[in-house]
């Protein structure tokens, strides 16, 4: 899968991640001190926040492996930063990267317009929830609150990771310093919309 | 004794920390997680050299998520029958649900702790060197990775930078929190930009010094599975089913 990479491509992945492994870190501690005031809720609505490398990742070098490789490398870079999460978060940032990747797989890679980016989103949230429900024990709560929660993480992931996603591979799109990224190569219609 | 945790092999560190964490996952009684928890604290106190005080502020965030974790399932609980052993206002708790909520609230600290202890005990870039050697992680992505890591500083100077360039031509820092966050767009997009370049520069640079990412068998860094691995690794497997057969001991 590596053959056809770049090296360019990634380290190039390998410095965004360090940008937000550093964004990802300063929320896990936010959210952790708001959830003994609110319980697991508190992270639900921000949960996006986590998506949104693989995502920006993937619309930029569009080659398959670049959401759960980027989003794998950021959980990586926190845990070399010596965060206390450490190897959990080497995990979950696996699972979260291969939602995205599902969803960019299932459009064959071709398409990178918003729909796919929130679809992407929202698989990041599916199957990062279907892990939590496994490893944090959500089956000993209520099923409605349960609901709650998923919803919260889905429609986090679709505005948050999707569009947020959107808006700041576009913006950086603008500063021209993208040249030699298949996302500058793009036809038009497809994902400078 | 007190070197044993950090001279771990790195990459079978975190096979254990991983194994053990889907295998405690599987149980809800609150004897597993919470034997566990001790257990893992005492090979940390024995087997390592910690700084308790750096830990203990690390840890207090995670206590506080147990916290949130332990009422959350108490009032929200899947299960609802069984005898009340305590009522407040309108909420009756059974003993089913406290035990519950025990166990995830133990859970977190069992999982933090563990968390911890990788993160105390582990060089980073031997794990990163460790992976590629035991676990036959692509060199391409290693070394990558290694890349991001020595550019944090250059991060940080290029994240003020930023910020003074702003301030230079009167861009106030808002005061109100969420306008802040909005705004982070402007550090943001630069900072990325920035990092799109230096990317480029450092790949070249790679590149043009004969690096070509390929798997090979020579490492200027050699690490090892040793014997102590072998002891450490039954060590944990003990506790790990210690643990989770503790439920039929009692």
């Amino acid at each position: 899968m590596l053959k056809s990479w770049k090296l360019k491509e990634v380290v190039l992945m390998s410095l965004f991640a360090v940008v937000f492994g550093i964004v990802y870190l300063v929320f896990v501690h936010v959210s952790n001190i708001w959830a003994a005031v609110i319980g697991p809720l508190a992270y639900e609505w921000m949960f996006g926040i986590w998506f949104i490398v693989s995502i920006i990742c993937m619309n930029i070098i569009r080659k398959p492996g670049a959401a759960v490789l980027s989003e794998s490398m950021a959980a990586a870079i926190e845990v070399l930063l010596g965060n206390a999460v450490g190897p959990r978060l080497l995990l979950s940032g696996i699972v979260q990267g291969l939602g995205a990747e599902a969803a960019f797989a299932l459009t064959g890679y071709k398409h990178f317009n918003l729909a796919v980016l929130m679809l992407a989103g929202a698989g990041s949230a599916v199957f990062s929830f279907v892990y939590g429900y496994f490893i944090s024990g959500y089956a000993a709560l209520d099923p409605s609150f349960v609901a709650l929660m998923f919803t919260l993480r889905v429609i986090s992931g679709m505005a948050i990771a999707g569009i947020g996603g959107k808006f700041i591979s576009d913006g950086l799109l603008a500063t021209g310093s993208l040249r030699g990224y298949a996302i500058s190569r793009s036809t038009k219609g497809d994902a400078r919309a | 004794m007190r070197n044993l945790l950090h001279d771990m092999n790195p990459s079978l560190k975190f096979v254990l920390v991983a194994l053990s964490m889907f295998a405690i996952a599987f149980f809800f009684n609150p004897l597993t997680p919470f034997i566990f928890w001790i257990g893992i604290l005492l090979l940390q106190v024995f087997m390592s050299k910690v700084n308790w005080k750096a830990w203990s502020l690390f840890m207090l965030p995670f206590a506080l998520g147990a916290f949130g974790y332990l009422w959350t399932t108490i009032v929200f609980a899947a299960d609802t029958n069984g005898d009340v052993v305590w009522s407040f206002l309108e909420f009756q708790v059974t003993a089913e649900q406290l035990e519950t909520a025990l166990s995830l609230a133990f859970r977190v600290m069992a999982f933090s702790t563990l968390s911890l202890m990788f993160a105390f005990t582990t060089d980073p870039v031997k794990f990163i060197m460790s992976l590629m050697q035991q676990l036959k992680l692509s060199p391409k992505l290693a070394y990558g990775v290694l890349v991001g890591y020595q550019f944090l500083p250059v991060m940080k100077d290029q994240f003020q930078q930023i910020q003074q360039a702003h301030r230079l031509r009167g861009a106030e820092l808002e005061k109100n929190a969420l306008r802040r966050l909005l705004g982070m767009r402007r550090i943001l997009i630069p900072m990325l930009a920035g990092a799109v370049r230096n990317a480029e520069r450092s790949a070249f640079a790679m590149e043009a010094r004969g690096f070509t990412g390929e798997a090979r068998s020579d490492y200027f860094e050699v690490i090892k599975l040793r014997k102590v691995d072998a002891a450490m690794t039954a060590v944990f497997l003990l506790l790990l089913i210690a643990s989770c057969s503790a439920e039929y001991w009692f």
